[in-house]
């Protein structure tokens, strides 16, 4: 298969969602709606993240290299992170692209959405355990803007 | 080529916003969906800087929407974002704005207590905003006033986002005939019933100050809400329009003189004026009373003794004492209207004329000389009467009643009223004779009226 035959084999949204995601739609995903109250608090989802996979929290910042103190931090609940931290995290877990999801909405940051390329670039990259820092290299090779970038929103 | 490259090309060939202007592709990189529903879906993106935006893409297959970027982009307001640039093709319209840092009022209000004083603040805030685009000359109405169109910044800043719904306010049409808005927050007229102008707003304000209060929209009497803000609310949330604030500035005096530091100091000023308008009234009272029953005169100017025959002793001396006179050693002798007369000049002092001079017209109703009777010298003398004299030698003005109110024994007021002053004074004490006294006792009514003036205070 050449170049051009992959180009011309254009992907529709829907069709690329359900190829990253279990998930039906993702209308059906983004219209769930979601009572906040019911979430757990993010500290606490991410110490059973990390209980339910054997993970110590030390190799989950280190893998999604983010900065120690504040890695902790997140675990303790003494900081509330910004959407490009949660997915630094999704990397740290080596969560796949619906978990992140469950991830993104348990820290109220919006979903990953097919539609912004940049977002699919990480669910593919989460779905098929790209290491962080290699999804760092595909989003720069790519022009697209990286994570933890210095205008994340915090 | 496997499946994944296959997948991750069409993803990096992928062209999902190809709908879109091309300069606005060019420009700005998509970096998250924030929401996506009929045919608008917003979007943060990224400039060249690096800097966030925010993106509002209208399809314009679904709806038919004015291209309102010279409404935003005249609007200059602390709490509303800066409208950035807008673009447009076939397919759509695009409004770029600024991005404004901070949380969701329905996320801040959950991840926060929120104390009376800071929702009156909040609330007050968005009066601020809204009576900006409502004074406008033409009035923006913005009917979506709800929790998540409200930005609170780190620094407490309070922001109104989303202008989808909000358009300019055109008088003479009857009914907006889409509904546009969140059902909770919507007021009836919304619905289609009349044209949404300020107090569609108002109403929607209302909705919020009670979900702020009571985590719910609607009206439940089990919770029981800030009485003050309680009034507001029902105030703000008029089913009729005209029912409700006719302008926001009112709901933010209301909302200020809610707040309860102002209640607090209302009351306190109630408090304090009610104290001092009682301390007035009490010492007013105190005063009055004073001044009502306040007398120059001591109770115990007049000495104590036991007996008539000490009294009579003491005042003998007295006099004899004061003005060197032996005219009352002999007591037991009747007093005369000489004696009188004697007294008054010799130890009193008074004009020998004033004091002898008798006035023959009748009736002798004046003050024209001391003793209004033609009196003979050797004429005896009524108690009542010496009196008279010993108070009229130090006070005139209080027995100068010369009406014609003679009592039974043919004697003035002012004689009634020098023998009453007697009588509370214990002037009369060791007197005991009504009719003609001794020399004595004319002693007793002298020496007791000299005591009883002198010991007298002068006035307050």
């Amino acid at each position: 298969m050449d170049k051009n035959e992959v180009k011309s084999k254009k992907i529709s949204t829907s069709e690329l969602w359900a190829k990253l995601f279990r998930s039906a739609s993702v209308e059906r995903y983004l219209a769930g709606s979601v009572d906040m109250q019911e979430l757990p608090l993010f500290s606490e989802y991410n110490s059973m993240l990390a209980e339910e996979r054997n993970e110590k929290a030390e190799a989950v910042i280190r893998r999604g290299e983010i900065e120690s103190s504040f890695g902790h931090k997140l675990f303790s609940g003494t900081r509330n992170p910004s959407r490009d931290t949660v997915l630094q995290l999704a990397f740290g877990f080596e969560l796949n692209a619906d978990e992140t999801q469950q991830l993104l909405k348990v820290a109220r940051a919006t979903a990953l959405h097919p539609r912004v390329k940049r977002d699919a670039v990480i669910a593919y990259c989460l779905q098929y355990h790209r290491t962080f820092m290699e999804t760092q290299q595909l989003l720069y090779d790519n022009h697209l803007p990286l994570i933890g970038g210095k205008n994340d929103r915090s | 080529m496997t499946d994944r490259d296959e997948l991750l090309q069409s993803i990096l060939d992928s062209d999902s916003s190809a709908d879109y202007p091309a300069e606005f592709q060019e420009k700005y990189v998509l970096m998250e969906c924030l929401s996506e529903q009929k045919g608008i879906t917003t979007f943060l993106v990224q400039d060249p800087e690096g800097k966030n935006h925010i993106a509002k893409c209208y399809e314009r297959n679904l709806w038919t929407i004015a291209d309102n970027s010279s409404l935003l982009d005249g609007l200059d307001h602390k709490g509303l974002p800066k409208y950035t640039e807008s673009f447009e093709n076939e397919n759509v319209l695009i409004t770029v704005r600024e991005y404004i840092e901070g949380l969701p009022l329905d996320r801040y209000a959950q991840e926060n207590e929120l104390s009376v004083k800071e929702i009156t603040r909040i609330c007050a805030r968005i009066c601020d905003i809204l009576a900006y685009l409502h004074h406008r000359d033409e009035p923006i109405i913005h009917r979506d006033i709800k929790p998540q169109n409200i930005i609170i910044g780190p620094d407490g800043s309070v922001s109104l986002i989303d202008f989808d719904i909000a358009r300019v306010y055109r008088s003479g049409h009857d009914t907006d005939t889409v509904f546009f808005g969140t059902l909770a927050y919507a007021p009836p007229e919304q619905y289609g019933f009349a044209q949404t102008d300020a107090r569609t707003d108002i109403y929607s304000l209302g909705i919020l100050l009670r979900w702020l209060l009571t985590g719910s929209t609607k009206e439940n009497k089990n919770v029981k809400t800030y009485r003050p803000l309680d009034k507001i609310i029902r105030k703000c949330t008029g089913f009729a329009p005209k029912d409700r604030f006719a302008d926001v500035s009112q709901v933010k005096k209301a909302l200020f003189s809610a707040n309860p530091r102002s209640q607090a100091v209302r009351l306190t000023c109630v408090i304090l004026c009610a104290a001092l308008a009682i301390g007035a009234v009490c010492y007013g009272g105190v005063r009055l009373y004073r001044y009502l029953t306040w007398s120059p005169f001591t109770e115990d100017a007049v000495p104590a003794f036991t007996s008539d025959a000490d009294r009579v002793e003491d005042a003998v001396s007295y006099m004899k004492e004061k003005y060197g006179t032996t005219m009352f050693d002999e007591t037991e002798d009747t007093a005369t209207v000489g004696d009188l007369r004697a007294v008054l000049t010799e130890l009193y002092g008074f004009d020998r004329e004033y004091v002898y001079g008798i006035n023959e017209d009748m009736p002798q109703e004046n003050n024209a000389y001391f003793l209004p009777w033609g009196w003979d010298e050797g004429q005896t003398v009524d108690r009542d009467i010496a009196v008279y004299a010993a108070v009229k030698a130090h006070d005139p003005a209080m027995v100068a009643d010369w009406s014609s109110l003679k009592d039974d024994n043919g004697y003035y007021p002012g004689v009634r009223v020098a023998v009453a002053f007697a009588e509370e004074h214990g002037i009369m004490n060791g007197a005991n004779h009504p009719g003609d006294i001794p020399l004595g006792e004319l002693a007793v009514i002298f020496a007791n009226t000299d005591r009883v003036f002198e010991a007298a205070e002068t006035e307050e």
